[in-house]
């Protein structure tokens, strides 16, 4: 007979709420924080008492930029007054969060159990956006205000029958999952242009108040349906075998791909808790060996991706319908096949532990969007596809102890290591894929069989011809090929007659190198806590290498319009009697494309990306307990943090940390931040 | 007893629950098969776009949209024909000037095939134009043989794609491709593929890359082919809007064509067709005041306030707004423009009175830099009709006068004393000078200068010999603007590039040759 036993339920929820004031940080907008702030002119100030505004601005016409003072030009690209920018300019929003799960649930007997679980996470983000009427990137339309919303809102539904039973000394789990999970966005914006008078800007979008409309939304979802069976058996506590297969259906797939199987296997022997072992208990407490093999697949591939797409496209004020999405019937499963071996040691009652794990990751059929020759006007020249695989493969170390040990000392030390190596394995039809930034502006790496994956591809930069101050780049032969400054045209060069005139000579994709892997070959960390009577004091080391960066930043800081220059341009070749470092050529106006190979990357900016980071510092007092629980409290903590504390790197660029795939480009650098908090329990 | 059938309802009621719960939650995600099936909400698939009459004249209206705005790294920036036809063609040429960083790429002929944009998405957008226009084409057929529509309503979108395939491909032809007159010259003889079909996924776009450069004239035989079909298919504008094709313009631009082909007696022939239909206005300055009620426009491209080339493309934006393209004085100061021009008046030129550019010029005919609803002009009357000046001239036709004085009288302050006669020009030499010239004044800042430098190189008469002589990039001084003094180059004014220098044609982008193997051993000679 059934008996049904106890109920059980759950519900839990957290609401946060976030306001935000925000930077535009788009890394080629004119006032872009990054992008505008390092290009200023060193010698125009800030404020002119002067001007309307007070701010040193130059407007004329339709053009509005940040003064020129006493330099006889304009700044180049119509940089404008990041200040008055910063302090006239709104973007903020306002986050309303809910996350909440609910559960309920039957024991059917003391073995089996049935639960049914529900979860809602819905993110509302409300924006205002104001880009002034006086100056800066509203100034040409007379001011644009918008006002935003986007709701997010994700739930999970599942149903778990769960299987719980010992039978002597073996132990079974077994547990069957059915999941469903939904994702939808929706997004409004309404706001316009041409407002009446900068008042009006400041509060969002105000009816009336500006004669140019604009609005819109967009509407995307996802959805994602699963069958799960976990298995787990342990016999002792001292042998482990785990194995579990799903079954996932994915929204985003054509429907004849749709579904993909997706097995795990993992053993592991707790050979510590073995008899032979007791004897030796003392020193060696723990030891345990691990092997496991899993098979999963990404489901973050964009929401539509193999679909052709007619989308709006407007003619004058008419409306109308264009291609927008080039779509690929065929798409299938991207896939992960990962296969982990590891041992972990415990010594002296676990107090050092050690371990060590030697892993491989084959992705398999990797999406991406490829391109396809532009004759064909597809939207973007991309159409997604499985583009082919790669391989990592590597080994991990972690240690961990308590050096001392002691009632009012304790000083705990862990650390840990990864090495890493990354290849791709296979292309579609084998043949190369670039790889381009900024709306395809910059060409910097390449995927390709055999390299590690997205690895940066240029020319190979000489150095400076000390003759005349061109640069001079390796051409795939070995050969070298200088750069005319003034007319960009290439000629021979010979380093041991530089001024020699040259024969004519070609600098071609087929002189293009690989120049640096991306991906850090090794990385860990180091952490330390000294625990002292009531004060406790911690930091935490970070460290990582092997990868190198391609510094835009640093080439923008060399540009030949009028903005400003980095310190670099002081080495640069000035005439034969004065070459400069060697490294930097000549300057001449308005030929960054000649002297820096703007839109190509070439080894003269790609620089080792290793660092040591002391991260985050820690130093915190307790107050006693007997004085904490007079007061009706159980602890009452306060404490001080120092993050992003300090840098040891040869990287020239602010932080080697925030490159985008191996790219630093007008990044936004991490601030370091000093807090003082306390924690209080009651 | 009591107890117990307590104990049975309170176990029932547990089964009850804990069944009900089960039933409801499985029910409710039981159909996921269907609820995998997720259509977007902001497009459309592409199986249901060419099923209706009313559809179909969107997918037209999309393809309008190509040509006006254009894709320039994520901005519609008026690629190719809202405002980069003008800009870029002008550019390239001597007769305006870039005054900042903005053309200078182009201004200097310092160009790669990866770095400098402005040439990169000329070709990138002119094929997405092209694609469209092919993917309209074959909707349409498609059906038509369903038939949804029927032909004869939906001939006349096909002739306005086949008129956007061949201009765009002519369009092409001017910057990547050597001259037609050009035949057994040193630059190579390959045109530019001609697509005929459309691509929308991975399956049509592998099937249609087979594709090579071919040969000037097998190119130019395509073009004048779809001009011909899109003059069949089109109706006559008449007194319907400017802002889309007809008939007309097909034969305009046919003028044009075979002016390049120096088939002189097929510009007359198609020029002819014309007369009656179009008429000089006035006043030059009409056309700019007027875009769509003016007597001479052909076919111009809309742009309205909510939808145009922004303010880093549009044409007002550019020269009027952000004064980034100047008149150059090499034009200003050249004799045969009479000092009294009315088009040198401040409706058709903005000379600001004070500030850095003062007493500069710069072209007004495009004079919304606020909103930016000026319409671009593709084709307008006053050129055809130089161009059957130029054929008659060449063909010892003295007729040509009338032509020209038609287009050139109205600007002038005083046309009985200032009106070209019979007899002042003696030699054709002069005669095509002078038309030529004329043609430069009229079309100040309307993209139509490079054209007849690339197809005049090594002419009989009135030879260019590459990318000619310019002003320095940079705001020409006021002092440089003297009417009748012809400026003089010195030190820091661009040299001019023979047209055997690589320079002179635009290379194929790196990103074309980089994804397709066959135009990589395509590329132009030297890049």
């Amino acid at each position: 007979m059934l008996i049904i036993g106890q109920k059980f339920s759950y519900i839990s929820s957290i609401l946060i709420i976030f306001d935000y004031d925000g930077l535009n940080n788009n890394q080629s907008a004119l006032s872009g924080a990054m992008y505008n702030s390092l290009r200023q002119l060193p010698n125009t100030p800030i404020y002119d008492p002067k001007t309307p505004t007070g701010y040193n601005i130059f407007t004329q016409g339709t053009s509005s930029v940040v003064g020129p003072w006493k330099n006889n030009a304009i700044i180049a690209n119509g940089i404008s007054n990041i200040v008055y920018v910063l302090n006239n300019n709104m973007y903020t929003s306002n986050l309303t969060r809910f996350i909440g799960d609910v559960y309920a649930g039957v024991k059917i007997t003391d073995w089996l159990k049935y639960r049914a679980q529900f979860g809602a996470d819905n993110s509302i983000t409300d924006g205002r956006l104001y880009w002034n009427k006086v100056h800066g990137d509203g100034f040409a339309s007379g001011g644009i205000v918008e006002g935003n919303n986007l709701n997010m809102l994700r739930y999970n539904i599942q149903n778990m029958l769960t299987f719980d039973k010992a039978f002597g000394s073996h132990n079974l789990l077994l547990t069957l999952v059915q999941e469903f999970q939904h994702q939808r966005s929706n997004y409004i914006f309404g706001g316009g242009s041409g407002l009446a008078d900068d008042y009006f800007g400041q509060g969002g979008p105000i009816t009336n108040s500006y004669t140019v409309q604009t609005s819109g939304g967009s509407i995307t979802e996802s959805a994602l349906a699963s069958y799960i069976a976990r298995f787990n058996y342990n016999f002792a506590k001292k042998y482990f075998l785990q194995a579990s297969v799903r079954r996932d259906g994915l929204s985003q797939l054509p429907y004849a791909n749709r579904w993909g199987t997706f097995p795990g296997v993992s053993v592991g022997w707790t050979v510590s808790n073995e008899n032979f072992m007791q004897s030796i208990r003392p020193t060696l407490s723990d030891l345990k060996l691990r092997a496991s093999y899993a098979k999963v697949g990404n489901t973050d591939i964009g929401n539509y991706p193999f679909m052709s797409l007619y989308g709006n496209a407007r003619y004058g004020d008419a409306t109308g319908l264009a291609l927008i999405q080039g779509g690929n019937p065929d798409l299938k499963w991207e896939t992960s096949v990962k296969y982990d071996y590891g041992v972990d040691f415990g010594f002296f009652n676990n107090r050092l532990t050690l371990s060590a794990d030697y892993f491989i990751n084959d992705q398999n059929d990797i999406i991406l969007d490829r391109p396809v020759s532009p004759l064909l006007g597809i939207p973007n020249n991309n159409i997604r596809q499985n583009i082919g695989a790669s391989k990592n493969s590597g080994i991990e170390f972690s240690a961990n102890t308590d050096i001392i040990k002691k009632s009012d000392l304790v000083w705990n030390v862990g650390a840990n290591v990864s090495f890493v190596k990354n290849e791709v394995t296979a292309l579609v039809d084998g043949s190369d894929i670039l790889y381009n930034i900024d709306s395809n502006r910059q060409q910097v790496g390449i995927i390709r069989i055999g390299e590690s994956i997205r690895s940066l591809y240029g020319f190979e930069y000489w150095g400076v011809n000390p003759a005349n101050g061109n640069p001079v780049y390796f051409k795939a032969d070995g050969s070298l090929v200088q750069q005319d400054a003034m007319t960009g045209a290439y000629t021979t060069f010979n380093a041991s007659n530089p001024g020699a005139a040259g024969s004519a000579a070609s600098l071609v994709a087929a002189d293009k190198k690989i120049l640096g892997n991306t991906i850090p070959k090794y990385f860990g960390a180091f952490n330390t806590s000294v625990k002292y009577k009531n004060f406790d004091l911690g930091a935490l080391v970070r460290f990582s290498g092997g990868n190198k960066i391609l510094n835009l930043t640093r080439r923008d800081l060399l540009g030949m319009d009028f903005t400003n220059n980095s310190t670099e341009i002081l080495n640069r070749w000035q005439s034969p009697s004065n070459p400069g470092d060697g490294w930097t050529p000549r300057v001449i106006a308005a030929r960054s494309a000649y002297i820096n190979m703007d839109g190509i990357a070439t080894s003269r900016f790609v620089e080792d990306g290793s660092f040591v980071k002391i991260d985050n510092i820690t130093l915190g007092y307790s107050l006693p307990k007997d004085l904490v629980q007079s007061i009706g409290m159980s602890q009452f903590r306060i404490f001080t943090t120092v993050q992003n504390a300090f840098i040891f790197t040869k990287y020239t660029g602010i932080d080697p940390e925030l490159e985008i795939n191996g790219v630093d480009f007008n990044t936004v650098p991490r601030q370091r931040t000093l807090s003082v908090g306390l924690n209080a329990s009651f | 007893m009591k107890k117990y059938s307590f104990k049975l309802n309170s176990k029932l009621k547990n089964i009850a629950f804990g069944l009900g719960y089960l039933v409801i939650a499985l029910s409710s995600t039981s159909c996921s098969d269907d609820r995998l099936d997720l259509q977007p909400y902001n497009s459309i698939q592409e199986e249901t776009i060419f099923s209706s009459p009313a559809l179909i004249e969107q997918a037209v209206m999309g393809m309008y949209n190509a040509a006006q705005r254009g894709d320039y790294a994520g901005a519609g920036r008026g690629y190719p024909f809202g405002a980069a036809y003008h800009q870029q063609n002008d550019m390239r040429g001597e007769d305006m000037v870039n005054t900042a960083t903005f053309y200078q790429a182009t201004y200097m002929s310092a160009i790669n095939g990866s770095a400098t944009l402005n040439n990169v998405y000329y070709w990138l957008d002119t094929y997405r134009l092209i694609n469209r226009a092919n993917l309209l084409i074959e909707g349409i057929d498609k059906a038509v043989t369903k038939g949804l529509v029927t032909a004869a309503a939906t001939n006349r979108f096909k002739g306005e794609a086949l008129f956007f395939r061949a201009i765009s491909h002519f369009e092409l032809l001017k910057h990547f491709s050597r001259p037609y007159q050009l035949t057994g010259s040193e630059l190579y003889d390959f045109g530019v593929p001609y697509m005929t079909k459309g691509s929308t996924d991975l399956q049509t776009a592998l099937a249609n890359s087979d594709v090579d450069r071919e040969t000037v004239s097998a190119s130019y035989v395509k073009v004048l082919a779809d001009l011909d079909a899109a003059e069949a298919a089109l109706p006559s504008k008449g007194t319907s809007t400017v802002y889309r094709i007809w008939k007309d313009a097909a034969i305009a631009y046919k003028t044009i064509v075979k002016l390049h082909k120096r088939d002189w007696a097929g510009v007359i022939a198609e020029a002819n067709k014309l007369d009656g239909k179009f008429s000089i206005e006035a006043d030059p300055n009409t056309p700019w005041a007027n875009n769509a009620g003016n007597k001479e426009s052909i076919f111009s491209i809309q742009n309205t306030a909510t939808n145009n080339p922004t303010v880093n493309g549009a044409l007002a934006s550019m020269n009027r707004g952000r004064l980034l393209i100047a008149i150059s004085p090499v034009i200003w100061n050249n004799q045969m423009w009479k000092a009294d021009d009315k088009r040198r008046g401040s409706d058709m030129v903005y000379s600001p009175t004070a500030g850095a550019t003062a007493n500069r010029k710069y072209t007004n005919k495009y004079k919304d830099d606020v909103n930016r609803t000026d319409a671009s002009p593709i084709v307008r009357y006053a050129e055809v009709l130089l161009n059957r000046a130029e054929a008659k001239a060449r063909l010892g036709d003295p007729t040509y006068l009338a032509d020209l004085n038609a287009v050139r009288n109205r600007s002038l302050a005083n046309v009985s004393t200032q009106a070209y006669t019979a007899s002042t020009f003696t030699t054709m030499a002069d005669q095509v000078n002078a038309i030529v010239t004329e043609k430069r004044i009229e079309f100040i800042g309307e993209g139509k200068r490079w054209g007849d430098i690339h197809r005049l190189i090594n002419d009989d008469l009135v030879p260019t010999t590459g990318i000619p002589q310019k002003f320095k990039n940079g705001v020409p001084l006021a002092t440089n603007y003297n009417p009748g003094t012809p400026y003089v180059f010195g030190a820091g004014d661009i040299a001019a590039i023979p047209y055997t220098d690589r320079r002179f044609l635009w290379p194929i982008p790196d990103v074309e040759v980089n994804a397709n193997p066959k135009l990589k051993a395509q590329q132009n000679k030297g890049w």
